[in-house]
């Protein structure tokens, strides 16, 4: 590989200025050039500085990270493309929920393993905080998203908004927000499930049939509003939602069955079986979706609404379809959440939780069911571990450049997520065929 | 005479904004004809299909089209998913398949009926929702068969060669249980033994699905072989109409092909 090539050198400029601007903006405000102390302070970068290898320059370091990047991405050759690859047969339509026995397996295993591990876990409080907390409501958001990002391709940057919905619809029904409950009984928190579901998905509904018309980015615009809309009305609205302050009583499930009552006290490891009841059945039912008339009419319209429209599919009801699954998956999460922390206030229903789990579905892989789940794992270990014991002078505030560094890796090396869905790797593999071999200068545009 | 029209684009006028794409156009399609619709580059052949397939809403005119199963459809104004769902189905000049699904994915989703809303049934995978999935499997294997696919269920559709697009493409729009297929330069592409293919393939849809074509394209050969009749337009109107006899011999149909001489033009 020539680096001296003009694609090659433009990816050095667009490299190295990408640098710049990050220099720039970690910087203290003000000006250029500012000493590394008024910048990251006090993180990895300032560790490396204290070794004297580059003094206070984080300029040096972002460049040198820059060339570093360059370097990679030059040398790095996608693997040989294989030319007319057979996959496994779809004649055959599964009579069972999961068609792949494979996958049957798997989440049997590690059902399975689970269960019996768990409470072995109980007095571990770091660990039952993650699962439970970080791990198993996120699953659930993220594979909400997926149907909507993965599936139906639409960029949905507002979840947290049917999050929040889903958790003060909760704390409404149960009676513990300032707005009276619409029943004389607060309905007991388990109750809230389908109701706070079905609010949420209302809501996409009504959110969704107007701006989903529209073609391009309108939706990724109006979700954001709507988000911001969402967080800023639960955080002012004192006399409606509890203001800053939440509700911090939300009943625990509690589940009556007449001969049978039980209550979810303080102990995590019920709640971590809940959750994986959950998990279990979101992985079952949207596994099923996908490869059912329903998704694959997704896949149609996410590849060309053109061509999809001409064999009679209705492009806005199935964009419709996808954003209230979304919505109602986010709404279900708000349900749990509330139920699970007894607590609810705006700070969990910031922007924030957008684009969080947006990365979770971006990692793991857009439309892949066990990539989503594998990399909300994966990233809500890794955050909650640097969050709770700050190892090798980590400090809070870097996080987020620890993400993006690690999604920009993601991007030059496995593009598809960490466990890429069959089809969208299809539609990678299918555009560089369709152009002759490599992505890289496809989009350099060097192309003919 | 007017019982067996199977459509009916009547003095039709397209506008983008000051160009106009097709000026007070008519063509009569009869059930059961293979149609063609033949002229130079931009004289407005696609933005035909494009209205009849309610991809394009022209300003003037109407276009009727007249199931046998239904009432009359007035076209204009419908949207394109609506008029496939009647009966009308369409390929692409540049062929767009779904290309991360398998051909036989391809083929399926054009079996399927996108009427219902059928979450429900998707979620749980219902006795009805299996009946479904299985007529459709048999429908996709069907027109596999018929176009020579079968063999290829399991390809990406991305795959396959320049002819062997063409021929799925015609798959899935048969599949959609049309009364008329639209085909948008069919044989643009390619090469002459699948031209040869191509032509059985569609005399074989009209004779043995039964299902009219209306055709757009450039290769004469291709197109006075098997059209029975033809229109002919230019610079968005129509110029000429008849079989392709009459049409070989229409002086100004060979004008706007090979041009006018410069003292006929003055004279």
């Amino acid at each position: 590989m020539n680096l001296l090539t003009r694609p090659s050198l433009k990816r050095l400029f667009a490299t190295l200025l990408l640098a710049a601007v990050v220099a720039v903006m970690t910087g203290a405000p003000g000006g250029f050039g500012v000493p590394a102390d008024t910048g990251v302070h006090g993180s990895f970068l300032e560790h490396v500085s204290y070794f004297g290898l580059f003094r206070t320059q984080r300029w040096a370091i972002f460049l040198t990270l820059g060339i570093l990047a360059w370097l990679i991405v030059s040398f790095y050759q996608p693997r040989a493309l294989s030319i007319r690859k057979r996959v496994a047969p779809v004649t055959a339509f599964p009579s069972r929920l999961m068609e792949r026995r494979s996958h049957r397996l798997i989440l049997i295993a590690v059902v399975v393993v689970l269960t019996l591990f768990i409470p072995h876990l109980e007095h571990q409080q770091f660990w039952m905080y993650l699962i439970v907390e970080q791990i198993g409501v996120w699953i659930l958001l993220a594979q909400g998203l997926n149907v909507v990002v993965g599936f139906a391709g639409l960029l949905d940057l507002g979840f947290a908004a049917f999050y929040a919905i889903g958790a003060y619809s909760t704390a409404w029904l149960t009676g513990v927000l300032p707005t009276p409950a619409p029943f004389h009984h607060p309905i007991p928190t388990l109750w809230c499930i389908p109701i706070g579901v079905g609010l949420a998905m209302i809501f996409g509904i009504i959110l969704g049939i107007p701006t989903l018309r529209l073609r391009g980015d309108y939706l990724a615009i109006v979700t954001l509003g709507f988000a911001l809309i969402i967080d800023d009305f639960v955080g002012t609205q004192s006399g409606l939602t509890g203001g800053g302050e939440g509700s911090l009583t939300v009943p625990k499930f509690d589940l009556n069955l007449g001969f049978w009552h039980y209550r979810w006290g303080i102990s995590p490891t019920p709640y971590f079986y809940l959750c994986m009841l959950f998990v279990v059945i979101f992985i079952i039912v949207f596994t099923s979706l996908e490869y059912s008339r329903i998704g694959r009419s997704w896949v149609a319209i996410r590849e060309d609404e053109v061509a999809a429209e001409s064999i009679g599919i209705n492009p806005l009801k199935y964009k419709v379809m996808a954003f209230a699954v979304g919505a109602a998956s986010g709404g279900f999460g708000g349900v749990l959440t509330a139920g699970l922390i007894g607590n609810i206030n705006p700070t969990l229903f910031q922007y924030q939780v957008s684009v969080n789990v947006l990365i979770l579905v971006i990692f793991g892989g857009m439309g892949s069911i066990w990539g989503v789940a594998i990399g909300a794992i994966i990233v809500q270990t890794a955050t909650s571990y640097l969050d709770n014991y700050q190892p090798w002078g980590y400090q809070l505030n870097d996080l987020y450049m620890y993400i993006g560094a690690l999604l920009i890796i993601m991007m030059i090396f496995r593009p598809a997520g960490i466990l890429p869905s069959r089809r969208r790797l299809r539609e990678i593999r299918g555009f560089e065929v369709e152009h002759e071999g490599h992505l890289d200068e496809v989009l350099s545009g060097d192309q003919p | 005479m007017t019982d067996d029209l199977l459509i009916n684009v009547d003095h039709v006028t397209l506008r983008f904004g000051g160009v106009v794409s097709l000026k007070d156009v008519s063509v009569e399609m009869r059930r059961g004809e293979i149609l063609a619709v033949i002229g130079p580059n931009g004289a407005g052949k696609t933005s035909l299909f494009n209205s009849i397939t309610g991809v394009y809403q022209p300003q003037e005119g109407s276009i009727t089209f007249s199931s046998s199963k239904a009432p009359p459809l007035s076209v204009i104004g419908k949207k394109p998913h609506r008029i496939a769902q009647a009966g009308v189905s369409r390929t692409f000049q540049a062929s767009r398949l779904f290309s991360a699904l398998t051909v036989f994915e391809n083929v399926k989703i054009g079996a399927e009926d996108h009427r219902g809303i059928g979450l429900v049934g998707a979620l749980v995978k219902g006795p009805r929702t299996r009946r479904g999935e299985h007529t459709s499997d048999g429908v996709a294997t069907e027109f596999l068969k018929f176009v020579g696919l079968l063999d290829e269920s399991n390809t990406v559709a991305s795959q396959l060669s320049y002819g062997a697009r063409r021929r799925l493409e015609i798959a899935r729009a048969l599949a959609t249980d049309p009364e008329v297929i639209l085909l948008d330069e069919p044989a643009a592409g390619t090469n002459p033994s699948e031209k040869l293919e191509l032509t059985t393939l569609i005399r074989r849809v009209r004779d043995e699905r039964g299902v009219s074509v209306l055709l757009i394209e450039h290769d004469m050969k291709l197109v006075m072989a098997l059209a029975e009749r033809l229109y002919v337009l230019n610079f968005g109107s129509t110029i000429a109409e008849g079989t392709p006899d009459e049409i070989r011999a229409n002086q100004s149909v060979i004008d706007a092909y090979l041009g006018t001489s410069h003292e006929e033009t003055s004279a």
